[in-house]
């Protein structure tokens, strides 16, 4: 595998100083919050990255998706009315010690979450609660996967040489101290924004992801090796990450997004 | 499933926020925290509380599971066999399924049947999606469906308190030393309580 980081790709460079305006000129004219809307995705079979067996393609349903990250913004609305998820009020065993450890206060975000920023540092517990606020969900692995497979132009961009360079580009990027605001990197096949370059995205069924150095013995079933399209380095990434965290795990480039079923779709 | 993950979205809607808190004095590291639905062999609804005031083995598991589900049986026998009667009394077994369409009460009677469970302390119960996925993220547990039906999932057994908090985790079905310590630990006689006379 090439190491990633050789070409970059303008288009991320202007996000980047984006960000940096929206960082450091918190509260400065900031726009309403972002309207957070639920954009199709239509449905699809397709090779999953994970293994199966026997080794066949996967069908995931048309279903809707939330175009981008939930932000500070909207989760500060959610605690608002749901007092029980608020830092001094979660229980421990659904969310970690730095779970919205960076807020200012357990409602105020604060200088270090800006409102168009995406909410870290919120456990699969959190987030599961979130979208059930919003009638809505998790997205399932495999819909997460579909959908971050679209390019700009194409729906599954993956064997597109081009595209997984500015994929693993994006990746590349140093870790910095700060989060861009969402929206800022170009749109994909779908109108849905950072799927694979901003934060890490919990998915509803995390924990089918079996780790990738899951010791066999401790395992029933022999499907949890041998992972596919190796070449699909970001994708196996998100995979090896998201097997290894428990559902109270917060992380500070972490976040999620909701997905509903498709109204009308079989 | 896509149908019946509908359904379950939508009654979880309704519920509202079906996984937060409880009453009163439970720890804020009891697993018991979480309020989730299982239906018992007898078709009864129970939360995962079932056993709060005992000493209580967890682990999940599917019934039409060819090899290790069985042997997680065994080794759930295997363990509680090496505790004195007084102290396996004072234990109990809960084993649920996530794999609620096909382990319906009856399969889970008949297996429990078949396992000569002792139906006093142990209960084999299933929960349904997404139900059983929030469990399974409670106790750090792994499954995935196969497109066989089958499925790939993790060998764990929990030992909780009697309010719900771990007190250890084993991987290894059978000779975990470590975990039979704690097991000894938990189910031995309470320094007080044990003084009343219980009949």
């Amino acid at each position: 595998m090439k190491p990633p980081g050789v070409r970059k790709v303008r288009r991320t460079n202007i996000s980047f100083v984006a960000l940096l305006a929206g960082v450091l000129l918190p509260g400065a004219a900031i726009p309403a919050v972002a309207d957070n809307p639920f954009v199709a995705v239509a449905g699809a079979e397709f090779r999953s990255a994970l293994p199966a067996r026997p080794q066949a393609p996967v069908t995931v349903q048309r279903f809707m998706l939330q175009q981008h990250a939930v932000t500070n913004a909207e989760y500060l609305e959610f605690l608002k009315t749901h007092g029980e998820w608020r830092r001094d009020a979660v229980p421990v065993v659904m969310a970690d010690a730095d779970y919205l450890s960076h807020w200012s206060g357990t409602l105020d975000p604060g200088p270090h979450a800006a409102p168009l920023q995406p909410v870290t540092r919120v456990s699969w517990f959190a987030a599961v609660a979130y979208c059930e606020a919003q009638h809505a969900r998790l997205p399932s692995w495999y819909e997460w996967e579909w959908a971050a497979a679209a390019s700009a132009r194409q729906r599954d961009a993956r064997a597109d040489a081009a595209w997984r360079q500015q994929v693993l580009d994006w990746y590349s990027q140093p870790a910095g101290a700060v989060l861009p605001a969402v929206q800022q990197g170009p749109a994909n096949f779908y109108g849905l924004y950072d799927l694979l370059g901003v934060v890490w995205e919990w998915v509803e069924d995390f924990n089918a992801l079996l780790p990738a150095d899951a010791d066999p013995e401790k395992f029933c079933g022999n499907g949890a090796q041998n992972l596919e399209q190796k070449e699909n380095y970001a994708v196996l990434m998100r995979i090896a990450m998201l097997g290894s965290l428990r559902a109270s795990d917060t992380g500070r480039a972490l976040g999620f997004r909701c997905a509903r079923d498709a109204a009308g779709s079989p | 499933m896509r149908h019946q993950g509908r359904r379950l979205v939508t009654a979880v809607a309704t519920l509202g926020l079906s996984c937060v808190v409880a009453a009163g004095e439970l720890p804020t590291d009891s697993l018991y925290r979480l309020h989730v639905s299982l239906e018992t062999q007898a078709a009864q609804q129970v939360g995962l509380d079932l056993y709060r005031g005992h000493t209580t083995l967890i682990s999940m598991f599917y019934g039409s599971c060819p090899a290790a589900c069985p042997m997680l049986m065994t080794s759930l026998q295997v363990y509680e066999s090496h505790l004195d009667e007084a102290a396996r009394a004072r234990l109990r077994v809960l084993l649920v399924s996530f794999d609620a369409a096909r382990d319906t009460p009856q399969q889970l009677a008949l297996l429990a049947e078949q396992h000569h469970t002792d139906s006093v302390r142990w209960s084999l119960v299933s929960a349904a999606e997404p139900d059983a996925r929030r469990i399974a993220a409670l106790l750090n547990f792994r499954y995935r469906r196969l497109p066989d039906q089958s499925f790939d999932h993790s060998l764990l057994i929990t030992l909780l308190d009697p309010e719900g908090r771990v007190l250890a985790t084993t991987q290894t079905l059978v000779g975990d030393t470590a975990f039979e310590a704690k097991l000894a630990a938990a189910t031995a006689a309470p320094a007080a309580a044990d003084k009343v006379p219980n009949r």
